[in-house]
């Protein structure tokens, strides 16, 4: 062979090994795109087998996932798709899974109990969900059964709407939601008070609508130095019930990362408030509630969706309160299933493990979004 | 002539509208219109500089919109830069091959994928406008090092330093795949002929990489500044020609099957011939290293040449370089084909060259960067009634079209499409491209929304225009509040109540005026004065075809050039 030859083929030969070994080892973009390292692994263990289908709904892959389980006569892939993203429009419908965990929980030589937990990404921040799977040796390959939950069907029925609604008259088409020429609804802050935590300064309270007429509210605070120099500037964000109805409260959070409480001199408070159409309906009822001790320290519960309309969000913030009274921390959970009407939805809202021994009280504020109008 | 019957039509349909990047370049090119020697842009992210990328062509869309609309001009340069390269690929292939290969090259040029890639689906006029100019460049970079023209030094010195003023990735990558093999040639060729001795070569090569070293930094003195002030630590943008070509078959087919073509076909050739020819070995390497790198995630060369950078860099520019490495090794197969085969080889050539081109001037069409094509004028009217633009807005599902909003409204926005040209520090964190696409970003783009709509009162940001409504329950909780609604309910706007107006951010990030004076004279002048020095005529060196070899098939088979 001319040298000519060997440096083609030389060439060629490295062309194909560099091919293989960033196929075999892809680079960690090369992974992200391919669907994580499902392509890769086998079924031969049962968490490979799980962690195949973990990678398989990341990639939105339904049909292989689907074709993976042990136990797909039970169902079609549609429902199997629905339980993984909701039957009707919610945060899950969406949402898209960043990643997930596999850990074992039991084993034999046929089959394993393995607890998958996703990491799911929504529009309004992460959300986890967990499910056991039961996973079957079937030949040399290992085979999940998905839990399926099936959304109940709601029977036919006729509820009245009887709630008190507000409406507001603008002055014309020119006019531009908040450019209002009225007084603004009285609101006030009725409790407030920071903390400080490990990634900065924590400013909990309460809003307090002292008003007869429903308000759109906001609150902002400004840190200021022992030199009442403005240290920065932060809003409560969705830390916060934006609608008040008269008489109502709303908790509120503001975080201000990587500030000491120790340089804070001050702080201003800002509550904002204009007038706003609203409704009372829908009504979520709270059932059930719980406040369970540290460890694992949380408010559980069952919201109940008293109106005829589904509620696709549901955000539910707990406040509370020592034995004093005094907030002691507002914490908040983003419900990801649509609530259809008298259908039972639990939550579950953590607590942080230091704060929970002081806590002897709560209240629980829901706010809700429903696709075509925000409440 | 073929340039204009391919491309012209193409062009006057508009169709790099459709691509990724067509309406920022005249976006950028709209701020130049109106201020030419002022590169601070406050249309995007509450003020940016426009120094953070090399101005060259969108300079001449802005001076040429003067007579032919912002649209128009952008199809006016493209088309002058493909025509370009045609003249550039027909130089450089004559360094390799003899000049019927290198004219059937150049003819190849025309319908190379990877340029209707970059024109039709990419929307690069950088890269596109700056290649040609680079590549008509190394024939002058070979006269001065072999035979030692000042003339050729001259025009060399200016091409390079008009190609940087054009996009200063091509010159600094282009300076690897391109020039080393041109300087490798050199050394092969230099005991033919008029001989040079090493250390006169060694001596050429450093004063021109000097000179222009030289020139490229004053001519592009504010980038560099501004590079060296705010150099970009963002976090990485995913970005699918990163991707493993074979375990995601689908951006295998962007990123290689569309841009590549019928020149997949070569690769044999390509390999063979080039190591069997001493004579093209470099250009060979040349080719070898940038197809590697332009395979993406497929192999691990990217990962490991270019560190950081791979992260921070798409791939499909190294493809577009290793096509134009490979045109010359075309050129010689073709002539090579029709040698043999006559009729047939022509037939043949021309249909896999009409469907390489056709495939890849199709794929804006059929995988169109946005799905929909929607017009944003009643957006922009609405932003610039009533003093809505005293504040500042975003978009949410608007895709590319928001370089063509910025351009209708006089508001600013917090949101846009260079990622390199950003301060604010809720967009440089999350690793997430442009916020009206935060949820094609995953959990890192639904984070910068969320961090940008949480500091909407400290800049400004009252608007957001919503034409997807899964960001609805984000706003909603967020205390935004839709006020109004437009084409057709289509598009919805979102307001928060107690924002105050815009005020300016970003100040110390604004460029002096003596930056924007360099700015608007020097990459721009140095187009000019390449021009110029290129209508310097050239004294023909009749002994240069005499003593070249060309690696023919004839010289193959006697030997001449076999090592």
């Amino acid at each position: 062979m001319s040298k000519g030859r060997l440096f083609a083929a030389l060439l060629a030969a490295a062309t194909v090994a560099l091919v293989v070994i960033g196929t075999v080892w892809p680079v960690p973009s090369a992974v992200a795109y391919a669907g994580g390292a499902s392509l890769l692994r086998s079924s031969s263990t049962p968490e490979e087998a799980v962690a195949n289908l973990g990678d398989e709904i990341r990639m939105q892959a339904w049909g292989k996932a689907y074709a993976s389980l042990a136990n797909k006569a039970q169902f079609t892939q549609p429902e199997f798709v629905h339980d993984l993203t909701g039957y009707y429009s919610s945060l899950r419908t969406y949402a898209t899974v960043e990643n997930f965990e596999v850990r074992p929980l039991h084993a034999s030589a046929d089959e394993a109990e393995i607890e998958l937990k996703l990491h799911w990404s929504t529009v309004v921040g992460a959300s986890v969900s967990t499910r056991d799977l039961h996973v079957i040796r079937n030949g040399d390959r290992w085979e999940p059964e998905w839990p399926i939950a099936k959304e109940p069907i709601v029977p036919p029925q006729v509820i009245p709407v009887n709630y008190l609604r507000w409406d507001v008259i603008y002055r014309g088409p020119g006019d531009d939601w908040g450019a209002q020429d009225v007084e603004a609804p009285h609101v006030r802050i009725v409790d407030m008070h920071p903390v400080e935590r490990a990634d900065g300064v924590v400013i909990l309270g309460e809003l307090l609508n002292e008003d007869v007429v429903p308000a759109y509210v906001s609150v902002s605070a400004t840190l200021l130095s022992k030199s009442q120099s403005p240290i920065a500037t932060e809003g409560s964000f969705d830390k916060i019930s934006h609608l008040l109805l008269p008489k109502q409260v709303t908790p509120f959070l503001i975080k201000f990362p990587n500030v000491a409480l120790s340089e804070v001199g001050s702080i201003r408070m800002t509550p904002l408030s204009a007038l706003i159409a609203a409704s009372a309906d829908p009504v979520i009822e709270i059932e059930n509630e719980q406040l369970h001790p540290a460890p694992g320290a949380s408010l559980t519960g069952q919201l109940i969706n008293q109106s005829g309309q589904i509620v696709n969000v549901a955000h539910v913030l707990g406040t509370f309160y020592d034995k004093t009274g005094q907030v002691v921390w507002v914490a908040d959970e983003y419900i990801d299933r649509a609530l259809l009407p008298q259908n039972p939805v639990p939550f579950e809202i953590h607590i942080p493990e230091d704060l929970a021994r002081n806590v002897s009280s709560q209240r629980t504020v829901i706010a809700t979004y429903s696709s075509g109008g925000a409440q | 002539m073929v340039v204009v019957v391919v491309h012209l039509p193409l062009l006057l349909m508009k169709l790099p509208l459709k691509s990724y990047d067509t309406n920022f370049h005249i976006f950028f090119a709209s701020h130049y219109v109106s201020h030419w020697f002022d590169p601070w842009n406050p249309k995007w992210y509450a003020g940016f500089s426009q120094t953070t990328y090399p101005p060259l062509p969108q300079q001449w869309v802005a001076l040429v919109s003067r007579i032919l609309g912002l649209d128009m001009a952008y199809m006016a340069v493209q088309l002058a830069a493909i025509m370009l390269l045609v003249v550039g690929v027909y130089r450089f292939s004559l360094l390799w091959v003899s000049p019927r290969a290198a004219s059937i090259a150049a003819l190849a040029s025309v319908f190379l994928g990877s340029e209707s890639f970059l024109v039709y689906s990419a929307g690069q006029l950088g890269t596109t406008s700056a290649a040609p100019i680079y590549l008509n460049a190394l024939p002058f970079l070979f006269e001065w090092v072999r035979h030692g023209k000042w003339q050729s030094f001259l025009k060399a010195s200016v091409l390079f330093t008009a190609a940087a003023a054009a996009h200063h990735a091509t010159l600094l990558f282009g300076s690897i795949f391109f020039a080393v093999p041109v300087l490798a040639l050199a050394l092969l060729d230099r005991q033919d002929g008029e001989r040079i001795s090493t250390p006169a070569f060694v001596g050429r090569t450093v004063t021109i990489a000097v000179v222009v070293g030289v020139a490229i930094a004053v001519v592009l003195l504010p980038f560099w500044i501004a590079l060296i002030h705010y150099p970009v630590t963002q976090t990485p943008i995913p970005h699918p020609s990163r991707a493993n070509y074979i375990l995601s078959p689908q951006w295998g087919l962007n990123y290689f099957i569309v841009p590549y073509g019928a020149l997949i076909l070569a690769l044999p050739f390509i390999f063979l011939r080039g190591s069997m020819a001493v004579r093209l070995r470099p250009l060979l390497l040349g080719f070898w290293v940038a197809f590697l790198v332009g395979l993406g995630g497929t192999t691990p060369v990217g990962h490991l040449l270019l560190g950081r950078a791979f992260d921070v860099l798409t791939m499909e520019r190294f493809s577009y370089w290793a096509t134009l490495l490979a045109l010359p090794f075309v050129g010689l197969l073709a002539a090579e084909l029709v040698d043999r085969y006559r009729m047939w080889a022509v037939v043949g050539l021309t249909t896999v060259a009409a469907l390489s081109c056709a495939l890849a001037v199709g794929w804006a069409t059929y995988r169109p960067t946005d799905a929909e094509d929607f017009k944003v004028d009643s957006v922009a009217t609405w932003l610039n009634r009533d003093g809505h633009d005293q504040y500042r807005y975003l978009t949410l599902g608007f895709g590319n079209k928001i370089s063509r909003l910025a351009m209708m409204t006089d508001a600013s926005s917090v949101d846009g499409e260079w990622n390199s040209g950003r301060m604010l520090p809720e967009l440089t964190r999350y690793g997430a491209g442009a916020l009206t696409s935060s949820k094609y970003f995953g959990e890192p783009g639904l984070d910068a929304l969320r961090a940008m709509l949480k500091h909407a009162d400290h800049y400004g940001l009252k608007w957001v225009f919503v034409r997807d409504h899964y960001y609805d329950a984000l706003l909603s909780f967020a205390g935004w509040r839709q006020v109004d609604s437009l084409e057709d309910k289509t598009i919805t706007v979102w307001g928060k109540d107690g924002v105050p107006p815009a005020m300016p951010v970003n100040a110390p990030q604004i460029p002096p005026h003596w930056q924007g004076l360099m700015w608007g004279i020097l990459p721009f002048g140095s187009s000019i004065l390449a021009i110029l020095v290129i209508l310097i005529p050239e004294k023909r060196r009749h002994e240069r075809r005499a003593d070249q070899h060309f690696a023919t098939d004839e010289n193959l088979k006697q030997g001449r050039l076999v090592s």
